[in-house]
C-alpha cells in the first residue's frame, strides 16, 4: 500500500512537472509568435474555428442565464417590493460571474473537447511526430495558434454572453413579468459599473488560456487508440471545468482586494 | 564467440557512418526495448533493420532522428552528438532528414500539395513567384502522383498516401531518408512500387536510407546491408547473402517466416470452440 501511494505521488508530481513545462513552453512560444507575422494565418484560422463558430452557442447560453435569473429572482424581490431592482441583480450576476463562467464552461466543452480530440488523433497517427521530424516545433505550430485564439476570443465571447444575458433578463423581466422598462434599465445603469464588466472580460483571458493549454496538453499526451483519445477528452473537460471554478474564485478574491484598495469608500455604499 | 558473431560485432562498432547509435538503451518503465545497441549507418547505402513485430524497430528508427531520446547511450549525426541537443538545435539537424511514417502521417486538413509544401514553408520564404507549383509537381511526379495535388489524404488509397508521404519526406532534399515499415499494409504490386521508389531515391539522389521492415522480399530488394533486431539486441548484421546463410536458428526462422515448434505445438494442442457451446441470441 505504501509502495502504491509512493508510486502514485511520484506519478502525480511528474505529471504536474510535465504540465508546467508544457505551459511555460506554450506561453513563451505564444509571446514570441505575437511578433512573428508568419504565425498570423494559423492564428486567424483558429480564431474562426474556435471563436466565430462558438458565437451562437455562447449567445444562447447567455440568454438563458439572464432569463432563468429573472424568473427565479422576481418572486423574492417582489415579496419585498423591490422588483424594479431586478435589472441590477440580473446584470451584475451575468457580467461578473455567471456570464463568464458559463460561457467558459460551454467553450471547455465545445472548443476544449475539439482541441483535445484533434491533437490526440494527430498524436496517435504520428502527425505530431511528423511535424517534429520536419524540423518544426509542434508547440509553435499547433499549440500557439490555439492558445492565442482562445486567449483573444474568450473575452469577446463573454461580452456576447453578457449582452444576451441582459437581453434575456430584460425580455422576461419587462416583457413577460411587466416590470417598468425605465426603472429596470435605470437601476441597472446605477448598479453595474465598468469595473464589473471589466472583471468578467479579464476573467475571460484566464479562462481561455486555461481551456486552451489544458486541452492541448491532454491532446499531446493522450494514450494510443480510440479509448485513449476519448479518455483524454473527458480528462480535458473535467480539468478545464475545475480550473475555471478555481480561477474564478481566485480572481474574485484578487479583484475584491484591488477594488478595496482603489475605491475603499465605495464598498461601504 | 563464433566467426559470425565476430563479424557482426565488427560492423556494430564501425564509427565511420553518417549516422550512429552508440550503446543505446531505451526503457519504457521496466520494459527494455533497446538493449545496448551500437549501429553505424554508412553514407549513400541502404541499411534495412528487420525483426519481428514489437522487437523495437520503430523505437530504433525514431532514435536516429531523436524523436525519442535514449535512456542511456549516444546518437551521432556526421560525428556530432545529437541526442543531448535542445529541440531548437535538433530542428535544424532534422532538416537533413526525411521520415516516412508507417501510416504516412499526412496532415488530414491539408491536401497533397499543401502537405508537400509544409516543410518547405517552415524553412523557406515562399512567394507566389518562387515556382512552388512546379516544385510540388516535380516531387509528386517523382512518386508517380502528378495530378493528385488537390487530393486530401482521406481520398487517397493506402499506397497513394505513402507515396505522397514519401514526396513530403523528400521535399527538403534530405541527405538521409528513414522509412518506417514502408510496405506494410500494401498489396504486393504497391509494395514493389514503394521498393522501386526507395531504390530510385537512393541511387538517383545518392541519399542514405534506413528502412525498418519485416517484409523480407522488400528487405532483400533494397538492402545493401541487413540488421536483425531480436529482443532489443542486434542478432545479425550483414549483406543479404550473409543474412540468408546466417547460422542462427532465430534468424533463419524469421527470414523464412516459419512458426516455431513450441508455438506450433500450442496451436495444435488448443481446442476448437464449437458452435454448440454457445446459446444462440434471440
Amino acid at each position: 500500500m505504501i509502495a502504491t501511494l509512493g508510486a502514485n505521488t511520484v506519478r502525480d508530481i511528474t505529471n504536474i512537472g510535465k504540465f508546467s513545462r508544457f505551459f511555460w513552453q506554450a506561453m513563451g512560444a505564444s509571446v514570441r509568435s505575437c511578433v512573428k507575422t508568419g504565425t498570423y494565418p494559423l492564428i486567424w484560422a483558429q480564431m474562426n474555428l474556435i471563436g466565430v463558430r462558438s458565437v451562437p452557442i455562447v449567445m444562447v447560453t447567455g440568454a438563458f442565464v439572464g432569463m432563468i435569473l429573472a424568473i427565479q429572482a422576481y418572486d423574492q424581490l417582489a415579496g419585498m417590493g423591490l422588483e424594479e431592482h431586478l435589472g441590477v441583480l440580473i446584470n451584475i450576476s451575468v457580467v461578473k460571474e455567471l456570464g463568464p463562467v458559463l460561457a467558459a464552461v460551454m467553450l471547455a466543452g465545445r472548443v476544449g473537447g475539439a482541441l483535445t480530440a484533434e491533437l490526440g488523433t494527430m498524436r496517435v497517427t504520428e502527425q505530431i511526430d511528423a511535424v517534429r521530424s520536419m524540423g518544426t516545433d509542434p508547440i509553435r505550430h499547433l499549440v500557439v495558434p490555439r492558445v492565442l485564439a482562445c486567449l483573444l476570443l474568450t473575452p469577446a465571447l463573454i461580452i456576447y454572453a453578457d449582452l444576451m444575458g441582459a437581453v434575456g433578463g430584460f425580455f422576461v423581466g419587462v416583457v413577460h413579468l411587466g416590470i417598468n422598462s425605465w426603472a429596470y434599465w435605470n437601476f441597472s445603469a446605477s448598479g453595474v459599473e465598468l469595473w464589473d464588466v471589466s472583471i468578467g472580460v479579464i476573467k475571460g483571458f484566464f479562462f481561455g488560456g486555461a481551456i486552451a493549454v489544458i486541452s492541448c496538453y491532454k491532446g499531446f499526451t493522450c494514450r494510443e487508440g480510440a479509448h485513449g483519445v476519448g479518455q483524454a477528452c473527458t480528462e480535458a473537460f473535467v480539468a478545464s471545468f475545475i480550473s475555471i471554478l478555481a480561477l474564478d474564485f481566485s480572481l474574485a478574491v484578487i479583484f475584491k482586494a484591488i477594488y478595496a484598495i482603489f475605491w475603499p469608500l465605495r464598498s461601504l455604499v | 564467440m563464433t566467426e559470425a558473431d565476430q563479424k557482426d560485432k565488427t560492423r556494430e562498432i564501425n564509427k565511420d557512418g553518417v549516422l550512429s547509435l552508440r550503446n543505446v538503451t531505451k526503457k519504457f518503465g521496466d520494459n527494455v526495448v533497446l538493449d545496448d545497441i551500437s549501429l553505424s549507418v554508412e553514407k549513400g547505402k541502404c541499411t534495412v533493420v528487420i525483426g519481428p513485430s514489437g522487437c523495437g524497430k520503430t523505437v530504433l528508427i525514431k532514435h536516429l532522428i531523436v524523436l525519442l531520446r535514449p535512456s542511456s547511450g549516444e546518437v551521432y549525426f556526421k560525428d556530432r552528438r545529437i541526442d543531448n541537443l535542445e529541440e531548437k538545435q535538433l530542428n535544424r539537424i532534422r532538416t537533413h532528414f526525411g521520415f516516412l511514417f508507417q501510416g504516412g502521417a499526412l496532415f488530414d486538413s491539408l491536401n497533397a500539395a499543401e502537405n508537400i509544401l509544409f516543410p518547405i514553408r517552415q524553412h523557406y520564404r515562399v512567394t507566389a513567384s518562387s515556382g512552388i507549383d512546379e516544385l510540388v509537381k516535380t516531387k509528386l511526379a517523382m512518386v508517380g502522383l502528378d495530378g493528385f495535388q488537390d487530393y486530401y489524404p482521406a481520398k487517397l488509397s493506402g499506397g497513394q498516401r505513402k507515396r505522397v508521404a514519401l514526396a513530403r519526406a523528400i521535399a527538403l532534399n534530405p541527405e538521409v531518408i528513414l522509412y518506417d515499415e514502408p510496405t506494410t499494409g500494401l498489396d504486393p504490386i504497391r509494395a514493389d512500387t514503394i521498393n522501386e521508389l526507395i531504390l530510385k531515391l537512393q541511387r538517383g539522389l545518392g541519399v542514405t536510407s534506413v528502412v525498418v521492415t519485416h517484409d523480407m522480399k522488400s528487405a532483400y530488394k533494397v538492402a545493401d546491408r541487413i540488421v536483425m533486431l531480436h529482443e532489443g539486441k542486434i542478432l545479425a548484421d550483414g549483406d543479404a547473402e550473409y543474412i540468408r546463410n546466417h547460422p542462427n536458428p532465430i534468424v533463419q526462422q524469421f527470414i523464412k517466416g516459419e512458426v516455431s515448434e513450441e508455438d506450433l505445438a500450442v496451436i495444435r494442442s488448443s481446442g476448437i470452440i464449437s458452435k454448440t457451446q454457445f446459446e444462440p441470441r434471440d
